[in-house]
């Protein structure tokens, strides 16, 4: 009754977020003196399962034809059905979309009550406490939980990896389950975008493109630029409301929060609200001619100029074409 | 085709960060001179279903849980044309925690009647709990489809299509059913007419208390059966911009290319 | 022979006279209708008055239709309508003269009146005409600049005028032949045409000749006078008109009210929503093409064109009358066309070229005949605005902002008060007697560079020992660019809103940095209830200097250009006190721009313009720093934020060529009369 539950998506696989839940699943197991579960939900992989197990004390897997895919109401019901097995005091999950989705509906079939992108998690008194950051950034909650369990979404990249064991390798477990049932609402269709191969959340190095880039076509630029220092590509809102590269890509409040190690901002002013997406980022670099231009203000450095000229030759210099 | 869209009304999330204060007696930010808002996931869940009810016809309601002041967000879903607005008055907690927020919805929902399709934003601009239409859903006992930024409709019932960290999925669902809407090129909310503007403020607003709804409206009004916040705090970070120079544009950005390298080799 | 017994035979040669009188009474029966069908439109128009003030609008015909101020200033232009119109006026005189000579029976065709006037200056200004008929053809078919409308019409009517002063010559040189007029040398050029065609015609050949081109002269003049109504040359009619009855209030008080418990439809899709003076102005335009070619957005590519705004609704007003076909088909419209929309059916009111506008007024400064263009334009975008809600997305995020945060300024990371951060700036709540409120802006608290001048103009104002205040966070946007790109809805509520403030607050006397609020509140204001005191800060700091309160010390050695905010200037008639402040603070006059004070150019930035993303090679700031860079000057002097911002990113998008510091004229000054700021 009061151990913790990691919930793993296998198509995940061992990335940065579920190497975050697990060192934060087990650095609060070990101080509240319990176990941590991991539940591996989807098509299994082995490296990962053998990672998992090297943390975790306990490995579930449940692998079933109903669930070779992701589908809200299946792995929902996957969800409760362990859950309610296992009875755990605090349940994690990655802030993906799907555990977004997920978590507050486990929560409230479960009796408990979810918080999400959650920084920092403490044990007080005999309550949990989580921090996470509210008014776009502007401000951070200390929130206690009052239901249990507590489904917790957390912050990519904001908690570190715990150790691997050498010695007492967890079992995995099989679970099997019935999920059979009449689902009101399946997915019928998947589009993978080609955008990249790591998710927004979880990538070192960003190259983000606002309203100033003026239109599409300067995004092939830097593009270009990302493709020499393997950096992800990300946008401000106004450019993707604007169609000119697709709403994944969006990083702000009211778009992905990222906490790259280095977030280069080309023609991006730093509206309040862009900023609040980019608030765990360790460096912050803008590229952007207006001196004035408020994301000067959350810079580690910058350069006062117009993209056109920069951009191309600093592509050239980082990826040693330059003569 | 019934459609609720639930709105809030919110402080500006564009109040600058140097004027942002906090009121730590009841830990929330201060209003100080900031004006309130409608929550924009919210005005992207009106423009999605007002687009929705153009090629598909249908009613919508919007709804909201707040203070007296959110008739100003309803009265501009009004004039967006939404074809009724109600008012929850929360005279309870000044800012209840998601599962209050939802239950006042859900019981407000069951007293308008039926309903096909509600739409929610897909998290709030202050404290961005993320949480309402989920749980909502879940007091309605329906599915959820989260972060959709497109609804259409065929004989088998609704087709949803909604964003994905990778990409994007579309879902079949038969009504009723919660949807939480995120943004996109295509939902930018509408400006409303002035003419629709004028005539908003003579179209009638349904205003319910907590009491005429059929709930436990003592719990609600507590407002911290599911979490409370126990403080609020405005984190310190402060950054010294340094502007790269040289003497010529070539010279500026290869120390441009220097500092970058430098901080992606430390990674 | 005696000089006072000199005279001529009126109708000599010429028999049947009758013919003529009875073809006078069809012609002015044709010409009386076609103006008559022109003031049957008008009248369909909506009520304005415009015939109060009598004495100033008298004053204003005799500057403007009499002496053709405006005409003239385009000089090529200028030399030959003044030939061919001061020809027409002579000639006319003349006809006069021969008319209450022989029809009143009084003779006053005689002696030295008949001499100097009648027979000498008649023929120098006739021939003056003809040299005016051919500059004017000579620039219509050899130089054709871009700015005229090149049609048959206006064509016919060179060809047709020229005609008209060649025949007259001919009448008057075969006459003095003829008849061996003893006076015959006091017509010069009539008397060249004798004496070429003396020798070669017989008597007779001379009589028979002129009695034929006699009646061509007189079966032209006639037809023209009976033509003109229903061509441009009907200008010569509806220009007086027209600027009789144009607006006397200034540039910036030319936008229509608005009352929304009465309006039927919010701003203008037809030709019915017009007032009476709008579709006067139609018909007045003399397509002359001022207007457009000193429209900044035409000047840089875009499709805005004030000439064929006016034009192509004075077509579509005309075809609307007739339900005629016309070569345009967009214009090919019925009757009913006078309640048919107008926004998009042609180029000219494209939302495109709607939403180019600057309101700069420079259109209106530069036509002749005083059409109303700009308003106009703002009367179209009302309708886009608030019937229709279709408007360019950014100006859509400023006017929500206007809307929901009191500022057109999305996304700022800055306060209302911030810019005064170390000072000792005191709120109105402060200091309720303070005997000036400084109105800071928006630009000039929520624009990082402009806060700079709003703090300079805060220490000027202190060092002064002006006692003022500020609204600090109870400030709100005055409405311009609401109004301006359209949204009277919201600006009225606002200008209402602002003036109860104010009033509350018992503001007498107001200071702002920003032209536009300055308009606001001294031209638009006052229909709200908000009659103010108001002050562009130019004015009110150039007067602390002239009453010595305020002493330069240092005078810069940079050379310094003025760049006129159009707020200020062309819609406010100030133009020398920023000079006078530019001037206190340098060693030197400043340079003057080829297109300052009245024909200033346009920073870009006004008519909510600013806050449109316009593509870069069709930039208005972009074509100002060219001007700007065009001079010498080291430093730019401006007095508006809009101006502030838009020049410093035309010059920085030419930073290449030379680099010149954009600065108030309050920044100017302050550096002048503080010691410890750098020179």
């Amino acid at each position: 009754m009061s151990d913790i539950l990691a919930i793993l998506f296998a198509s995940a696989g061992f990335d940065g977020a579920t190497q975050g839940i697990l060192g934060e699943g087990r650095r609060l197991a070990d101080t509240l003196s319990c176990k941590l579960h991991a539940l591996i939900i989807g098509p299994q992989n082995e490296p990962m399962n053998s990672s998992v197990a090297a943390i975790a004390d306990r490995v579930i897997a449940v692998d079933q034809s109903e669930i070779s895919e992701y589908d809200t109401e299946p792995y929902l019901c996957v969800l409760v059905a362990v859950c309610k097995q296992l009875s755990p005091r605090v349940a994690l999950l990655a802030n993906d979309t799907y555990s977004q989705e997920l978590a507050p509906r486990l929560a409230h079939r479960l009796g408990g009550s979810a918080v999400g992108d959650v920084t920092e998690l403490k044990s007080h008194l005999d309550a949990l406490r989580v921090t996470r950051s509210v008014y776009g950034g502007k401000a951070a909650a200390i929130i206690e939980l009052k239901r249990y369990p507590a489904v917790v979404w957390l912050r990519a990249r904001a908690f570190a990896p715990a150790e691997m064991r050498t010695e007492r390798v967890a079992q995995i477990e099989k679970f099997t389950l019935d999920l059979s049932g009449d689902f009101r609402a399946c997915i019928i269709e998947r589009k993978r975008e080609a955008s990249g191969a790591t998710r927004l959340e979880d990538a070192q190095v960003i190259v983000s493109g606002g309203r100033g880039l003026g239109g599409p076509e300067p995004f092939e630029e830097l593009r270009q630029l990302a493709d020499a220092i393997g950096a992800q590509m990300g946008a401000s809102r106004a450019a993707c409301d604007a169609g000119w590269v697709p709403p994944s890509w969006q990083v702000g409040q009211t778009g992905k929060k990222v906490a790259p190690g280095l977030y280069i901002a080309v023609a991006i002013s730093g509206a309040s609200q862009h900023l609040a997406g980019i608030s765990d980022a360790k460096v912050v670099a803008a590229i952007n001619i207006d001196p004035d231009a408020p994301i000067f203000k959350r810079c580690r450095f910058g350069i006062v100029e117009d993209y056109r000229k920069v951009v191309p030759l600093l592509r050239e210099t980082l990826s040693g074409t330059k003569k | 085709m019934n459609i609720v869209v639930c709105i809030k009304q919110i402080l500006d999330p564009e109040v600058p960060a140097r004027d942002f204060r906090i009121d730590s007696e009841r830990r929330e930010a201060a209003r100080g001179s900031a004006n309130l808002v409608t929550n924009i996931f919210c005005e992207n869940a009106l423009e999605t279903a007002l687009q929705f009810r153009e090629r598909a016809g249908g009613r919508i309601t919007v709804l909201s849980f707040g203070s007296e002041s959110a008739e100003d967000s309803l009265r501009k879903a009004l004039a967006m044309k939404a074809d009724a607005a109600a008012l929850v008055i929360n005279d309870g907690h000044p800012h209840p925690d998601p599962f209050a927020v939802a239950r006042a919805l859900a019981a407000a929902i069951r007293k308008i009647g039926d309903f096909d399709l509600i739409l929610v934003g897909r998290e709030s601009g202050d404290w961005g709990a993320g949480q309402t239409g989920a749980l909502l859903a879940e007091e309605l006992g329906v599915p959820c489809v989260n972060f959709v930024d497109h609804i259409d409709s065929d004989s088998d019932g609704l087709r949803l299509k909604r964003q994905t960290d990778a990409g994007w999925e579309i879902f079949a669902a038969k009504p009723p059913v919660v949807v939480t809407i995120t943004n996109d090129e295509h939902n930018v909310p509408r400006v409303p007419k002035t003419r629709d503007v004028m005539m908003s403020y003579r179209q009638t607003l349904t205003k319910w208390t907590l009491d005429d709804l059929d709930t436990d409206a003592a719990s609600i009004r507590a407002a911290n059966s599911y979490y409370e916040i126990v403080d609020l705090l405005i984190p310190v970070k402060e950054t010294q911009c340094e502007f790269i120079e040289g003497d010529s544009l070539e010279s500026r950005v290869e120390n441009l290319a220097r500092r970058i390298q430098e901080v992606t080799d430390a990674l | 022979m005696n000089d006072s017994q000199a005279t001529r035979e009126v109708f000599w040669n010429i028999t049947q006279v009758w013919a003529m009188y009875a073809l006078l009474v069809p012609t002015l029966v044709i010409a009386g209708f076609g103006f008559y069908r022109r003031v049957r439109v008008w009248k369909r128009g909506l009520p304005l008055d415009r015939t109060d003030r009598p004495i100033e609008r008298i004053r204003k015909l005799i500057t403007h239709a009499l002496a053709q101020r405006r005409t003239t200033r385009d000089t090529s232009a200028g030399i030959f309508h003044t030939l061919i119109y001061t020809g027409f006026i002579i000639l006319t005189l003349a006809t006069t003269v021969v008319f209450i000579h022989q029809d009143f029976g009084l003779p006053i065709m005689r002696g030295k009146f008949y001499l100097y006037f009648q027979s000498f200056l008649v023929d120098v200004f006739g021939a003056l005409t003809i040299v005016g008929i051919l500059m004017a053809a000579f620039r219509r078919s050899i130089q054709r600049p871009k700015k005229l409308v090149y049609t048959d019409e206006a064509a016919m009517i060179l060809a047709v005028i020229f005609l008209i002063a060649v025949t007259g010559f001919l009448v008057e040189g075969w006459r003095i032949a003829a008849t061996s007029d003893p006076w015959g040398h006091w017509s010069p050029f009539g008397y060249l045409i004798a004496r070429a065609s003396g020798p070669l015609m017989s008597d007779e050949t001379l009589k028979q000749s002129h009695a034929a081109v006699w009646w061509t002269h007189a079966v032209l003049v006639f037809g023209f006078i009976a033509w003109a109504p229903y061509t441009k040359m009907a200008h010569v009619a509806f220009s007086p008109f027209n600027i009789y009855t144009a607006s006397l209030a200034p540039v910036g008080a030319s936008l229509r009210h608005i009352d929304f418990d009465k309006a039927e439809t919010l701003g203008v899709n037809s030709l019915a929503a017009f007032t009476w003076k709008d579709l006067a102005d139609f018909d007045a335009c003399t397509e002359c093409g001022r207007c457009t070619n000193f429209c900044p957005a035409n000047t840089v590519g875009k499709s805005l064109s004030p000439r064929d705004i006016i034009l192509d609704l004075q077509l579509f007003m005309r075809n609307s009358e007739r339900g005629i076909q016309n070569g345009n088909s967009a214009l090919r419209t019925p009757h009913s066309a006078f309640n048919s929309p107008i926004i998009g059916t042609v180029e000219a009111t494209s939302p495109d070229a709607l939403w180019a506008c600057t309101t700069c007024g420079a259109c209106m400064e530069a036509c002749p005949v005083f059409i109303e263009q700009m308003p106009k334009i703002v009367d179209m975008r009302r309708f886009l605005v608030m019937e229709e809600a279709d408007f360019p997305d950014t100006m859509q995020e400023a006017v929500t902002s206007i809307e929901s945060r009191g500022h057109p300024f999305r996304g700022t990371s800055l306060g209302r008060m911030d810019w005064a951060e170390g000072l000792n700036v005191q709120t109105i709540d402060q200091a309720d007697d303070a005997e000036v409120l400084l109105w800071v802006g928006c630009g000039g608290a929520l624009v990082e560079r402009n806060t700079r001048v709003t703090r300079a103009t805060a220490q000027l104002l202190e060092k002064a020992g002006v006692s003022f205040a500020v609204l600090g966070r109870e400030e709100k946007c005055t409405g311009d660019p609401a109004r301006r790109i359209g949204n009277e809805f919201l600006f009225q509520n606002l200008a209402k809103e602002n003036s109860d403030k104010l009033n509350r607050h018992g503001v007498k006397k107001i200071i702002t940095a920003c032209p536009h609020c300055f308009n606001t509140f001294r031209n638009e204001y006052p229909q709200f209830g908000g009659n103010f005191e108001v002050y562009h800060h130019s004015q009110y700091l150039a007067r602390l200097v002239d009453e010595g309160k305020l002493k330069p010390e240092k005078k810069s050695e940079k050379k310094v250009t003025f760049h006129d905010p159009c707020y200020l200037g062309r819609h406010n008639d100030e133009y020398d006190a920023p000079r006078q402040l530019v001037k206190i603070a340098s060693r030197s006059n400043p340079i003057e721009m080829k297109q300052s004070r009245e024909q200033s150019f346009c920073c870009g930035g006004g008519g909510g313009m600013s806050f449109i993303e316009e593509p870069p090679d069709k930039r208005v700031n972009g074509e100002r720093a060219r001007q700007i860079l065009e001079t010498d000057a080291e430093r730019v002097a401006v007095g508006c934020p809009f101006c502030m911002t838009m020049l410093e990113d035309g010059i920085n998008a030419r930073k290449g060529e030379r680099d010149v510091r954009v600065m108030d004229v309050a920044e100017l000054l302050w550096e002048s009369v503080s010691a410890d700021v750098r020179g």
